[in-house]
């Protein structure tokens, strides 16, 4: 979807996935440090998520901020409907992921024996 | 009236209250498995095994309270052979599995947004009474996932075109679907927290992020989590 979606808006020559597993690395996309640091101290629950709250609130605006703790909400729950029903990847997905799920090392998740 | 956000100075979109105001209303109702009484206290368990606190339960069977844990807390290594033990034991079966799952992953999405902008949890729904309908759809049918699926002709009136055209849906939307009423949940949900299924075929503007800035988090969120699908 984040290839697809960058495709679509013309930025795909700048993206980097790597910035999805790797927080060191630049994802490419505008305040992606940023999102994905947020995004990681929500989920884990750290002591940088009120700082990065109110970074999100000041560089981007709040209704950004609102947004963007909803869409880590929704994938806090899809994540666990996918591990929680073993279900496998869609044909559609297995065929637009195919060059890249190695070199994420997303086979190395556990998960991926359920899903593959 | 759950979800009035009162003193919040945030814009919370109105599709996001009313969303949230649906999953508290279908968590307190009586389900296809699970009373009220028990859907309210698996989204009970599920909150405080976010916050790592193991509770117990008194109406719940033991195998339940432990699924919910294990979802909330360690959902990285399930795997079948868990599964099957889970639907085997003492209370618990494919169904009520599904259900409690629906229950757990909705209940946590919504604590989740609440904690992700710093907000106090919402009270959870006073259950209603009345008892579960026990109805497993007849179209049910064993399909890759771990519990069975419903295509198309056994969603609820109205529901059919979630599935888009496909017959069985995609994968991760029709993982719910042995409890039906779930399919219209995630759709709602989903539209609530992120995009709704038809949005997600639109180009910008759909919210005050680009779709790469919402996808990337997605992704990020997933990658933590290390969830492969």
């Amino acid at each position: 979807m984040l290839r697809e979606s960058s495709n679509r808006s013309g930025t795909l020559d700048s993206l980097n996935l790597q910035g999805t597993v790797n927080p060191d690395t630049d994802s490419g996309v505008p305040h992606g440090s940023l999102l994905t640091g947020f995004a990681e101290a929500a989920v884990r629950r750290t002591e940088a998520l009120p700082g990065l709250r109110e970074q999100i609130a000041s560089e981007l605006g709040v209704q950004e901020l609102v947004d963007v703790a909803g869409v880590v909400a929704n994938f806090q729950r899809m994540v666990r409907i996918a591990d929680g029903c073993g279900i496998p990847l869609d044909e559609f997905t297995k065929d637009a992921t195919d060059d890249c799920r190695e070199d994420l090392g997303l086979h190395e998740y556990a998960s991926a024996a359920n899903t593959a | 009236m759950a979800f009035e956000y009162h003193g919040v100075n945030l814009p919370i979109r109105a599709k996001t209250i009313s969303s949230q105001r649906m999953s508290w209303e279908m968590i307190a109702a009586p389900g296809r498995w699970w009373s009220g009484a028990e859907r309210v206290e698996i989204a009970r368990i599920g909150r405080a095994a976010r916050d790592f606190e193991a509770v117990g339960s008194e109406i719940l069977p033991e195998a339940a309270v432990y699924a919910i844990q294990k979802l909330v807390v360690d959902n990285a290594n399930l795997n079948r052979e868990w599964y099957q033990e889970i639907i085997a034991s003492e209370g618990m079966s494919e169904d009520r599995y599904v259900e409690l799952v629906a229950v757990v992953v909705h209940s946590l999405s919504i604590d989740e947004f609440h904690r992700a902008l710093g907000l106090e949890l919402e009270p959870l729904p006073e259950p209603i009474a009345g008892e579960p309908t026990r109805e497993r759809p007849a179209e049910a049918a064993q399909r890759a996932s771990w519990p069975p699926l419903v295509p198309k002709a056994g969603l609820n009136p109205g529901d059919e075109m979630l599935y888009g055209p496909m017959e069985w849906g995609a994968n991760v939307i029709s993982a719910l679907s042995l409890v039906p009423e779930n399919v219209r949940w995630l759709h709602d949900l989903s539209e609530g927290h992120y995009l709704s299924f038809a949005e997600m075929r639109q180009p910008d503007p759909l919210r005050a992020i680009s779709r790469p800035q919402i996808e990337l988090i997605a992704a990020r969120v997933s990658a933590l989590n290390e969830c492969f699908y």
